[in-house]
């Protein structure tokens, strides 16, 4: 069985690039099961998706632990404890980045044990796709290419009925469709390495119950939430020039997240440690001194 | 034309002080975040909030919550009987001298559409007919979005969700008029794209005892299919082409806190969402298009014949919209 795990941002596309990674595996007359994690999943909050492969009926369930492909639609990730890239990277043959930098730097970085593979996607998308694309079809072609699926037809078919299912308009479908071919130029089948005789998914452990307090999780800690960071969501950054700033207060009022504050000046200051960069801010500045700043991160 | 405004006149007069940290969980660009950040900074640091079940339960996911004041966590039908309970045990405890009455707390409900008009309309209903002395924040995406964006009884006509592919064939409950039927002190319909009025308004139903009752539009980025940074706009189309009135109603009795000069078409608003997108492509879908604009002049004529009698305003027709 081939386990592959995807993990990305909400928005990139992960849970529909697993099932074009199923549907293409489906269409060569595989066994195959997909799944996202369900729960938290929001625009920009950390996301992951499975699929499995087989010649036989899968029996085994639930989150992919002992991944075979590890796939990274945004190496910010690695930074974040929670969303846990390497569990089980123990197992797997090779870690894909989207990523314009150099592998060898990115395994040491990140501490990855196994060969690491990037492509940059990101680039890829906008460019063929436009700004603000998902990585569906780019990344799940990815894993298709990566799990040996190469035959371009059996590609596109699954990027055109897995896009189709999501409304997506024919022609962002035939860039979608442009994008992933140009994914298959790239990258090429990697092996995977054998389990041992008699390998299987980790044990399922029976859920403990606990009464009262012990129990229900409790928070102590009044506006914590300021130290997740989700600064690192933001794809471009507001920069507000001051010297044309009039102090309307709109950004500041507009701000969903409180990422604006007034200093005593009443000039507005971007919490750049937060900012989400949904660029609300940009948009309703009436004297347009806020501008938008590609995120530059090393 | 806007109302006078007793509490809050402009932006600057808006409290500055921050009772939700940033760093939550909701999307960039979240319209309920945006709406539940002007309420909390009106209503001030003393509230327990009781969150159904929603997008908005995601705020405090642990071990980190954004609200700088207590919360508390229910089932999506339940989210007022919860908060029956906790508005009960403070004022037991106050009158058992337990707990000074300088503690007590302001019991704010939030709730999405999907509870408030699905899930939880019983339980809902019930506080409301108890008299229960609380705030009740409806941030109002017009679908489940916390699970996929799946169709609820406030979708408006027309609008393709994830159990309506093709466009609901529904129409909109109304809510505040639900809720005048239970007589509350204070209900209003509020809007972040008009922060001003919204602080007013709830500034306002803070010096009513009971039920005070408040639904917002919640732009939804992922939902309605919009760039995150439209949001404030959209919110904006959504009162200048008359689709979200803006109204309060005291002890029963209603008047509009803005009221267009000039309605825009609704066709400026819808253009704006992929939601919608299907009305327009591949072929235009005139007749759901204007039954979208006739409910909404219709609705703005019963306004001006019931609050404006005396006034030189007109019946608005198509020929009107700009």
């Amino acid at each position: 069985m081939l386990r592959v795990r995807f993990h990305g941002r909400g928005g990139h596309g992960v849970k529909t690039a697993s099932r074009i990674l199923g549907s293409a595996a489906f269409c060569t007359g595989l066994q195959v099961q997909d799944s996202p994690v369900y729960g938290a999943e929001r625009r920009g909050a950390a996301i992951a998706a499975f699929t499995r492969i087989d010649k036989q009926v899968i029996q085994e369930r639930g989150l992919v632990l002992d991944p075979d492909l590890i796939l990274v639609a945004d190496e910010t990730l690695f930074t974040d404890p929670g969303a846990a890239l390497l569990a089980g990277v123990e197992f797997a043959s090779v870690v894909f980045i989207n990523s314009a930098r150099d592998r060898v730097l990115l395994a040491t970085e990140y501490g990855i044990p196994c060969p690491v593979v990037t492509l940059d996607l990101s680039t890829l998308t906008t460019d063929v796709v436009g700004r603000g694309a998902s990585f569906s079809a780019t990344l799940g072609t990815a894993a298709c290419a990566l799990a040996g699926i190469t035959d371009r037809s059996v590609v596109s078919q699954a990027v055109q009925k897995e896009l189709e299912s999501l409304h997506l308009t024919p022609e962002l479908i035939a860039k979608n469709v442009n994008a992933a071919s140009q994914v298959l130029d790239h990258l090429s089948a990697v092996s995977i390495r054998e389990r041992p005789q008699g390998h299987t998914a980790s044990p399922i452990h029976p859920p403990i119950h606990l009464l009262g307090p012990e129990g229900t999780p409790v928070i102590y800690a009044p506006g914590n939430s300021a130290r997740r960071h989700t600064g690192s969501w933001r794809v471009f950054r507001p920069e507000i020039d001051l010297n044309a700033c009039t102090r309307c207060g709109i950004c500041f009022a507009e701000c969903p997240d409180a990422a604006i504050h007034l200093n005593e000046k009443a000039f507005p200051v971007v919490d750049y440690d937060n900012c989400k960069g949904c660029l609300i801010c940009e948009t309703e500045c009436p004297v347009h001194c806020i501008s938008e700043q590609k995120e530059v991160r090393t | 034309m806007k109302v006078k405004r007793e509490f809050f006149r402009n932006l600057k007069e808006l409290p500055t002080e921050e009772l939700l940290a940033p760093g939550s969980p909701m999307c960039a660009g979240c319209g309920g975040l945006i709406t539940l950040r002007l309420v909390l900074k009106v209503l001030g640091p003393n509230v327990v909030v009781v969150n159904a079940a929603g997008c908005l339960t995601m705020l405090a996911a642990y071990p980190y919550s954004p609200l700088r004041a207590s919360w508390l966590y229910t089932t999506m039908g339940s989210a007022p009987a919860g908060a029956q309970g906790v508005r009960d045990a403070l004022d037991v405890l106050i009158a058992r001298g337990r707990l000074p009455a300088s503690e007590d707390l302001r019991v704010v409900v939030l709730a999405g559409d999907g509870s408030t008009l699905d899930i939880g309309l019983s339980s809902m209903s019930g506080a409301i007919h108890r008299g229960l002395d609380f705030h009740y924040i409806c941030y109002d995406n017009e679908a489940f979005g916390n699970t996929g964006f799946q169709g609820s009884s406030s979708s408006p006509f027309g609008s393709r969700t994830a159990t309506s592919p093709a466009g609901t064939t529904q129409h909109k409950k109304d809510l505040f008029a639900l809720w005048l039927a239970h007589r509350p002190p204070y209900a209003a319909t509020v809007s972040a794209a008009d922060p001003v009025d919204l602080a007013e308004k709830v500034r306002r139903s803070m010096q009513f005892r009971g039920p005070k009752l408040f639904v917002g539009l919640a732009t939804c980025p992922p939902g309605w299919g919009i760039d995150p940074a439209q949001g404030h706009h959209v919110g904006k189309l959504a009162l200048d082409t008359g689709i979200w009135p803006l109204k309060e109603a005291v002890h029963g009795e209603v008047r509009h806190t803005y009221v267009p000069d000039h309605l825009k078409p609704v066709e400026d608003y819808l253009q704006t969402q992929a939601r919608f997108h299907h009305l327009f492509s591949p072929q235009r879908h005139d007749d759901i298009l204007a039954t979208i604009q006739n409910e909404v002049i219709g609705y703005w004529n019963e306004v001006r014949h019931r609050e404006f009698p005396q006034t030189l305003l007109g019946e608005l027709s198509r020929a009107d919209l700009r």
